[in-house]
């Protein structure tokens, strides 16, 4: 580990940085600073304000409070353009790269090498992309397509594109989240190249075994707030985790539930295959329990969602639901049968933005409030009023719209959806991505409550500490497939990691070809 | 709630008829005055009686743009009404009644047709009644280039006659717009409408039936087309394979105006009727101050573009 930083300058200081968003303010004076050779981790919830912090050192936004000392001056952005030619360089999650050209030119867009008459060298272009490889020590064909590549080397062609400019601050957002253990591992080993060289990065994760490996120093924000800036030596994962949540896990989670013991089960997947993300899938849920479904991102447990729910096609499998065949599913077979899916992708796909909380809330069951096609519209609203009741949703009433709730509120209404249409499973797709804690804590109650009530509770989630507190039986997935089965005191977080990045001979054999 | 709390909730979710509403009146004013001829209750009447064939098609397109689609086909499916019912009648006055109800079924299945292609094949509706509504117009004209057929005398009542003192197009516009409202607000098919429009994903998920609300809103707005077709064969007497060129971008404009936002979800029927209105008196006032037909291109362009640009200022950021 490299101790220089220590006595280095700060490459970037933010003092008392302010961000409004109307009715909500995202940050709120906070202070920040990281340092020329080190990897400075900036650590918090969804919602805790990395992002804005971010945008906001990326000249994306501008801050309603507060100054922004780059390299020992004052600075204010006013485009990204303006941050990035100073030197700062931030890869999101989604790559911005043009995937029907090479690397090379990827790596010099709009900014290739010029020969004479002003056309692009490009000999000039692929050596030099070559020599910054190279010093990535990343081997890659610089002119190989892009969009050829794999996820973890395309996030490589993005660090090059940085190292063409004389990038002094590097922020990664979340590149763990697309890629698997052993690209990891590799990426962490570029990263340290990079600290060594003299460029400060900044790493955004929520992953604390990361945190540990790479980092020098962690800024933890909670509620648009700094909480503090500690030295990773000097510092545990219960600390961290209590900074973060502002709450140990203990009060977090409901006490879990025992596990049931074997019944008939409520919805049963037999080899369930979807080529190329699903390759047979075989599972069993039981009424009143929690069963966790843990995996990377792009695992495929998404898609074995949707199969089972009937809104994306299988290829085959069979799949038995409170004990009848459920083999050709419709999301409103799904719903008919009492099968419930709260998805992943809010915004996308669960809330119909332009309408009310309550025409929300009754949209699978609208046939309830409907006589001969007719709506009754007082009665969907009263109906809609006792399960905001219910699920303590703060909204001024079932007529408001449901488009400025908060992430968490958004969420509870999707819930009452669900709830309120199916009766026998859920499946709950990253139930609290976005969410504040106190909501947080809040759903798991709820999900709690579903599984007391009998329901069969699928959870899948990529926050291990969730996973962990709320099920007593988890199955994890990689690439497809089903590497591995936890229940009781087995399930933790190191097990679920290792059968969730464990080598497939399959999988080696195509990265190796 | 109070009523009156309720109208200001309806007031506060849709602007965009307000600001259309208060354009109307500004218009009249000027309106009159430019002429004197302008105030009076026979141009008034006369106003009300020429925007029908706009409201029919107006009030079809807004389902299709509240659903997230567009139909460009409109126009050709007025046309080719008005040449069927006009040819196929051609003098035999028994048989008028018979092929009306033909006529507007078959309109109805063309734009079905139109439904059930956007919904199979997920080709945007752009291309979609972009190509049926050339395929019908060169059906139609090489059917025939002139003006065709021959409706009986008694039928020009549909466009000029007059009933409880109003022109009877003009109460048949009311009716269809105060339907299509009823159909939005108060039945589930209007909400499905909505909910598709707003996020069809979401509302496939929720198990809607998204494939049967998008026919169904091409197939109202066939339906509304043919009725276009009907009124002009009423006001012509025969069967005119180009009338329906303009109708087709001008049925876009009141949806629009009428604060109907493009892409789908929010909106409604009321802002239409408004816009409906707006068009037809601006036009009639460019009509008093001669200036050349033109002119009211280049107004009716600003004006869209000013609608447009005032609903979505305040809606830009989610």
């Amino acid at each position: 580990m490299s101790a220089s930083f220590a006595e280095s300058r700060a490459v970037i200081a933010l003092q008392g940085i302010s961000k409004y968003f109307p009715g909500v303010k995202s940050l709120d004076r906070v202070n920040f600073e990281a340092k020329a050779g080190e990897v400075h981790a900036l650590l918090g919830e969804n919602g805790a304000g990395k992002s804005t912090l971010i945008k906001t050192i990326a000249g994306a936004y501008t801050p309603d409070e507060g100054t922004i000392v780059f390299n020992g001056k004052e600075r204010v952005w006013s485009s990204p353009g303006e941050a990035k030619k100073a030197g700062i360089h931030v890869i999101y999650q989604e790559l911005l790269l043009f995937s029907e050209l090479s690397v090379a030119e990827n790596i010099f867009v709009g900014d290739a090498p010029r020969g004479r008459f002003g056309f692009v060298d490009h000999g000039a272009m692929v050596s030099g992309a070559k020599a910054i490889l190279d010093r990535l020590g990343h081997r890659l064909d610089p002119r190989a397509k892009v969009g050829s590549l794999s996820v973890a080397d395309q996030q490589m062609v993005e660090i090059a594109k940085a190292l063409t400019r004389d990038t002094k601050l590097l922020v990664l957002d979340e590149p763990t989240a697309v890629i698997s253990g052993r690209e990891a591992d590799l990426l962490f080993e570029r990263m340290k190249t990079l600290r060594e060289s003299g460029v400060c990065v900044i790493y955004i994760s929520h992953r604390l075994e990361e945190i540990f490996r790479v980092c020098d120093r962690v800024t933890v924000l909670k509620d648009g707030r700094s909480v503090g800036t500690r030295d990773i030596k000097s510092i545990d994962r219960d600390t961290l985790v209590t900074m973060m949540v502002g709450r140990s896990l203990a009060d977090i989670f409901p006490k879990k539930r025992a596990q049931v013991a074997d019944s008939t089960p409520l919805l049963s997947v037999r080899d369930l295959q979807m080529p190329p993300r699903v390759r047979g899938v075989s599972f069993d849920l039981h009424a009143g329990e929690i069963l966790g479904l843990a995996g990377l991102v792009g695992a495929g447990r998404s898609e074995v969602a949707h199969a089972i729910f009937g809104s994306m096609a299988k290829q085959s499998g069979t799949i038995t639901l409170c004990g009848a065949a459920h083999n050709a599913p419709t999301p409103r077979a799904s719903i008919d049968a009492g099968l419930g899916f709260l998805t992943e992708d809010r915004k996308g796909e669960g809330l119909l933005m332009l309408l009310d909380a309550a025409a929300n809330i009754s949209a699978p069951t609208l046939r309830e409030f409907t006589r001969f096609g007719l709506l009754n519209r007082p009665a969907e609203v009263t109906s809609a009023a006792d399960e905001i009741a219910r699920f303590r949703i703060a909204i001024p009433g079932p007529t408001a719209g449901v488009r400025a709730l908060s992430g968490g509120n958004q969420q509870k209404v999707l819930f009452a959806r669900w709830t309120r249409a199916c009766h026998r499973v859920l499946i709950l797709d990253e139930p609290t991505r976005g969410v504040d804690v106190g909501a947080k804590v809040e759903i798991y109650s709820m999900i709690h409550d579903l599984a007391a009530a009998g329901l069969g509770v699928l959870v899948i989630s990529s926050e291990l500490p969730e996973i962990i507190g709320l099920c007593s039986r988890v199955i994890v997935m990689r690439e497809g497939v089903l590497t591995g089965e936890l229940s009781g005191d087995a399930v933790d977080d190191r097990e679920i990691m290792r059968l969730a990045t464990k080598n497939l001979a399959a999988a080696d054999a195509r990265d190796a070809a | 709630m109070s009523a009156i709390a309720r109208a200001a909730q309806r007031l506060a979710i849709e602007p965009a008829l307000v600001v259309v509403t208060l354009l109307l009146a500004g218009l009249i004013g000027v309106g009159a005055m430019v002429s004197d001829r302008f105030a009076t209750v026979g141009n008034f009447l006369a106003v009300l009686e020429q925007a029908a064939p706009l409201g029919f098609v107006a009030a079809g397109q807004t389902l299709v743009i509240l659903e997230g689609g567009i139909d460009l086909s409109v126009g050709a499916i007025a046309a080719a009404a008005t040449v069927f019912l006009a040819g196929a009648v051609n003098g035999r006055d028994g048989l008028m009644l018979p092929m009306l109800a033909a006529v507007l079924a078959l309109s109805a299945l063309a734009g079905l047709v139109n439904g059930i292609v956007t919904a199979r094949t997920k080709v945007h509706p752009l291309v979609v009644t972009l190509g049926s509504g050339s395929v019908l117009n060169g059906l139609v004209l090489l059917y025939t280039l002139q003006p065709t057929g021959k409706a009986p005398t008694w039928f020009e009542n549909f466009a000029f006659g007059r009933a409880f003192g109003l022109p009877i197009s003009a109460l048949a516009m009311v009716v269809g717009f105060v339907l299509v409202g009823w159909m939005l607000r108060k039945t589930r098919l209007g909400r499905n409408i909505l909910a598709v429009g707003g996020n069809p994903e979401a509302a496939r998920l929720s198990g809607i039936g998204v494939d049967r609300v998008t026919m169904f809103v091409y197939a109202a707005s066939g339906f509304f087309s043919g009725l276009a077709g009907v009124y002009f064969v009423s006001r012509m007497g025969v069967g005119d394979p180009r009338v329906g060129d303009p109708l087709t971008l001008a049925s876009i404009t009141p949806v629009i105006v009428g604060g109907t936002m493009l892409g789908g979800g929010r909106g409604g029927i009321a802002g239409t009727l408004v816009g409906v209105l707006l068009i037809s008196v601006l036009n009639n006032v460019l009509n008093y101050t001669s200036v050349s037909t033109f002119i009211q291109w280049v107004v009716q362009g600003l004006i869209i573009i000013a609608a447009v640009s005032i609903f979505s200022g305040g809606s830009k950021r989610p």
